[in-house]
């Protein structure tokens, strides 16, 4: 029966709108958890294959000896792909010249992602390779062309085998930015690593075995195989360790949706609780009535339920449609504006979606609910009845509770939801408070305005508590629409400046110093823009503070080594690039010491990771070892470097006069365009011995996740804007209703139409303007906390917001409440009274 | 006696002290009577009403309806009382605005678990003359016309008794003789006991009997049965 009842009420309602705010919340929110969660999870997926693409592999485990064979088996039991790549120096033989090379042997499969790229002549066009150099053979970077003086077919000595060049390698997706100490590359086959006769006892060999497979069976396996992996030996890396910039920029823009789409479930949350208690509110005559007919308390019970268990699930259902085309679309766009497709998300998605939907529906609408059944079927003679107020607690603890779910079950993230859920309930204190305050201060400086200003004042006041709880979501609202805002401007514009698209896209190292003035010269006459060259020696740090550093090269047995790894510091085991200047580099930052001063003697500037790494401190003395000479430098200042900045950065800079006598090469980098690419080999032929990297290829690939991340960032803007407007929009309707029986009196008092809707614009202009202010502030507090803690950015202080903010807030709280209130003042007052009585 | 009432009293505490709305009432209404109660605004004829339909709780004394004391029972219980024995005609109509004419008059029955609800309520609606307009919702109704929907819900389920506050209150004279017409005529019909509250002296003297309510207290107008 109650089903019949409950179908029919709704059918109804639902075609005069009448829930229209209630559903539109419940299928904005779910809309925004499934639109939002399906895309983030897409692009996740294609940025994590896209940055997989970086590794050549899932995750990569790096050895100093060759890996146990159980380790490949259980890889294989796990459904793994693997594949074997072992990196070493060596030097090589060809045309009776010889040069240093990095040897790198890889086995079938590789690379497991990306691409492996090559080309018929050095810094020629290039193609996708099809498996690996044949037997015999051996692909070769295109710098050792030009150094050797290479041809395709030639031959190349490498320990005690001969190869033949068959390709120039042109791309390697593992090549990583580190292009200070790498050798030009030369590819052979695993297989063939043997006869060589290169690897022996004690050589400085990398063995890494790249996996690739489900994120499953990886996490499984990788599970199996941590405990056995000693950090003396092994590292295991995956996309999102390491601070290559695409790594740093995915791990933020990863906050920011997480946190965006947080906030933006919330504002949908919120919509759905301000819109639950006016369909209460609207449901109080229509229980008075049932009940005076005779309708038990279960009956009703189960009328409303059912009507608002159909009217979630319906909504539920639009939701889910309009969610999944939402995300197909921007999917779609993407697509077409990037080229590329996305991997399909799971059933996650869903499920979080629906479960949103549900529980906000429910818990929002527990107490409002629970007091509609309350109601005394004696309203039916006397309207001002509404039941009693006593289980209010129990609204704020489901609502409460509901949030603090919401987000958890979001962010599965415990200490993430607990502290924007305290911030947040704090905020909310606060905000009464000087909301309430506001309303005060404002009431005085009205009574002395006109009679639209005094008539909005006196009506602020009078609804001091109610308008301080609207103010608060209407503050929420704007602070949360302004965070986003802001948020995404600063995260966008950091992008920006890592990668402005003058970035330099080629690096060139090992310019003799003879050449640095001619190539700077050429440089000019070419018209290309160069960052400085600084000079590099090569050098170890052998020692801190007196204490020898543990290094690959001295030879220890592991036991003793991993006993003393404890007291002593582990090196970087290979020679570092060593550079002197007197100026602090650009995108350097001293935050610790201070830069070279005049005084003599030597000084060393170290870089803030190494030195959390290494423990070191300004005032430690470190000891280095170039080419035979040893010296001591006391650490003078400790630098922050921006290493996105696709600039020659380094670990150690000296001052000018520790160095400058030391051989040294130099390096620089450069932008060229790429149509100007066949200028290379032309610009590059007077120094042999130059080598150059071309970052082109990886530049792309950044830029291609940055802007896809960008899109992704202003698709939550637009959800979270639409939350944002729904919940004014349902505030603005639910605040109306209270002032419709004011208006209809003033009304019939004969009060112009002009004079009500003035007064009630002000009044909500007033109540706008207020929230945005504090909306402002609450968002620079909020936003300071966030740029710190989460984003690893520098706090800013957003000048532009202090305006806007109140702005904003005045105007469209301002015409929604004028909207509104035309809307009541156009039915006439007759039908108004009648309505009331 | 149907309705009967025992030292009937209702207070209530404001600032000032202690409000008495109904002084100790005793009123016995038979089976198939037609009672009117007059009296000024604020007299505390509905606050009389809404005792007698077990709406709200007395203070102090008893209503008896059809044997059963209102003071014995539970909110639910007296609701399921309603449900079976009484029906409402309010002055402003109260039907549901999401209901049609038809739904708004079966909804009674139907939770009264009728199985002829539909039936009923077509038989009703006819009766009073809205045949043609089942499917219509009380907007689309004019304010005759949604009393008339009230008469018909009233009737559905045949209570015993018909309680009424200002049925033509909200109507205009030509309408609302209309509607009286048709509610007598129909509790005529079904021999209800009707209870009307009203300040209409000439609706009131459409009734068997006229009580007046003043100041909280009841005095029966004695006049000549014609």
């Amino acid at each position: 029966m109650w089903r019949r009842i409950s179908w029919r009420l709704l059918k109804q309602e639902l075609k005069r709108g009448e829930l229209t705010i209630m559903a539109a919340a419940i299928v904005l929110s779910v809309t925004a958890v499934l639109s939002l969660s399906v895309f983030t999870e897409r692009l996740q997926a294609g940025l994590t294959a896209r940055s997989a693409e970086f590794l050549a592999a899932d995750r990569v485990l790096s050895s100093r000896r060759e890996v146990p064979t159980e380790w490949l088996q259980q890889a294989q039991q796990e459904n793994l792909q693997y594949a074997h790549r072992v990196v070493f120096n060596s030097m090589a033989f060809a045309q009776d010249q010889l040069a240093l090379i990095d040897v790198k042997a890889v086995s079938e499969g590789y690379p497991l992602r990306g691409e492996l790229r090559i080309a018929e002549q050095p810094f020629g066009q290039d193609r996708i390779a099809e498996g690996l150099p044949g037997a015999g053979e051996a692909w070769v970077a295109a710098a050792l062309f030009q150094e050797l003086d290479l041809q395709l077919g030639d031959a190349i000595e490498v320990g005690n085998k001969q190869f033949t060049v068959t390709q120039v390698l042109s791309y390697e997706p593992d090549v990583g930015f580190s292009v200070f100490t790498d050798s030009p590359n030369v590819l052979i086959r695993y297989q063939e690593l043997a006869e060589t006769g290169l690897i022996q006892q004690g050589s400085r060999v990398r063995y890494n075995i790249l996996y690739a497979g489900e994120s499953d069976d990886l996490q499984r396996y990788q599970d199996w195989l941590l405990p056995q992996l000693s950090d003396a030996t092994h590292s295991w890396r995956s996309v999102e360790d390491g601070d290559s910039p695409l790594a740093r920029s995915l791990r933020r823009a990863e906050r920011f949706m997480l946190l965006a789409s947080l906030l933006g479930v919330v504002l949908a949350a919120t919509a759905v609780a301000v819109a639950a208690q006016r369909y209460c509110q609207r449901n109080y005559d229509v229980v008075a009535i049932f009940k005076t007919l005779g309708a038990s308390k279960p009956q009703i019970q189960a009328v409303f339920v059912t009507h608002l268990l159909l009217l979630t699930l319906f909504s539920i259902a639009v939701g889910m449609a309009l969610g999944w085309l939402l995300q197909a679309a921007v999917i779609y766009f993407v697509a077409e504006y990037l080229g590329t497709t996305l991997p399909q998300a799971g059933w996650q998605p869903y499920v979080l979606a629906g479960g949103t939907g549900l529980v906000s529906a429910v818990m929002f609408t527990l107490y409002p609910l629970l007091r509609l059944v309350q109601i005394p079927p004696l309203r039916v003679l006397n309207r001002q009845l509404t039941g009693t107020d006593s289980l209010r607690w129990l609204h704020w603890l489901a609502s409460g509770g509901t949030i603090f779910a919401l987000l958890l079950l979001y962010s599965q993230q415990w200490l993430l939801s607990l502290a924007l859920f305290v911030g947040g309930a704090i905020a909310a204190v606060v905000l009464l408070t000087v909301g309430r305050l506001f309303i005060r201060a404002s009431r005085q400086a009205g009574m002395q305005a006109g009679s639209a200003w005094r008539l909005a004042m006196a009506g602020l006041q009078r609804r001091a508590q109610a308008n301080s709880v609207q103010m608060l979501s209407f503050t929420t609202a704007i602070m949360l629409l302004l965070l986003v805002l802001a948020l995404r401007d600063d995260l966008l514009a950091d992008w920006q400046a890592q990668l402005p698209d003058d970035a330099p896209n080629y690096f060139v190292i090992n310019i003799a110093p003879g050449d640095v003035d001619s190539l700077q010269q050429d440089f000019t006459e070419r018209d290309i823009v160069s960052t400085d060259l600084y000079p590099i020696v090569p050098g170890r740090m052998t020692a801190v503070n007196g204490v020898p550093v543990i290094d690959e090269v001295t030879k220890e047995d592991d036991q003793s080594a991993q006993a003393q790894t404890q007291e002593r510091r582990e090196g970087f085991g290979r020679e570092l690039s060593l550079t002197w200047r007197d100026s602090l580099p650009p995108n350097n930052t001293v935050i610790e010491g201070a830069w070279f001063d005049a005084q003599t003697g030597p000084q060393v500037s170290i870089e803030s990771e190494v030195a959390e790494r290494m423990r070191l401190n300004v005032g430690d003395v470190l000891e280095f070892n170039i080419g035979g000479n040893v010296f001591t430098t006391p650490v003078t200042s400790i630098r922050e470097v921006e290493w996105g900045s696709l600039q020659p950065n380094f670990y150690m800079i000296f001052n000018s006069q520790t160095l400058a006598d030391f051989p040294a090469t130099y390096i620089s980098s450069f932008r060229l365009e790429a149509e100007r690419k066949n200028e290379l080999f032309e610009l590059f032929r007077p120094y042999p011995q130059v080598s150059l990297i071309d970052l082109d290829a990886i530049m792309m690939q950044l830029r291609e996740v940055i802007s896809q991340v960008s899109l992704a960032i202003g698709f939550v803007l637009v959800l979270v804007l639409i939350a944002g407007i729904l919940v004014l929009l349902a505030q603005v309707q639910a605040s109306m209703e209270e002032r419709e029986k004011e208006l209809v009196i003033l009304r019939t008092l004969g009060a112009p139409a002009a004079l009500l809707s003035r007064s009630v614009t002000y009044e909500f202009v007033i109540l706008g303007a207020i929230s945005g202010l504090i909306a402002t502030l609450a968002m620079e507090a909020a936003l300071y906390i966030l740029q710190v803690q989460v984003f690893d950015m520098s706090a800013s202080i957003h000048w532009r917001f202090w305006l806007l903010g109140p702005a904003a807030g005045a105007i469209v709280v301002g015409v929604m409440g004028r909207l509104a209130c035309a809307q009541l003042i156009r039915r006439n007052t007759a039908q108004l009274i009648r309505g009331l009585a | 006696m149907l309705i009967q009432t025992t030292q009937l009293q209702k207070q209530v505490n404001t600032s000032e002290g202690i409000l008495h709305i109904l002084q100790p009432i005793d009123l016995q209404i038979a089976a198939g009577e037609t009672v009117a109660i007059v009296g000024a605004s604020g007299s505390g004829k509905s606050t009389l009403l809404s005792l007698l339909a077990g709406l709200d709780l007395a203070s102090s004394g008893d209503v008896i309806i059809d044997n059963v004391k209102l003071s014995d029972l539970d909110e639910e219980q007296r609701a399921k009382l309603r449900a079976d024995k009484v029906g409402f005609i309010f002055q402003s109509f109260l039907l549901i605005p999401s209901l049609t004419a038809l739904e708004n008059v079966m909804l009674p029955a139907e939770l009264a678990g009728r199985k002829d609800a539909e039936q009923q309520a077509r038989e009703l609606l006819a009766k009073v003359g809205l045949a043609e307009r089942l499917q219509h919702y009380p907007n689309q109704l004019s304010g005759g016309e949604q009393q008339r929907v009230a008469i018909a819900r009233a009737f559905v389920g045949t209570p015993k008794i018909l309680f009424a506050d200002e049925p033509t209150g909200n109507l205009d004279s030509v309408t609302g003789n209309k509607v009286e017409d048709l509610l007598f005529e129909m509790n005529q019909a079904s021999g209800t006991t009707l209870v009307m509250v009203t300040h209409d002296a000439e609706l009131a003297q459409r009734c068997q009997r006229v009580l007046r309510m003043d100041g909280g207290q009841l005095t029966e107008e004695t006049r000549d049965v014609a």
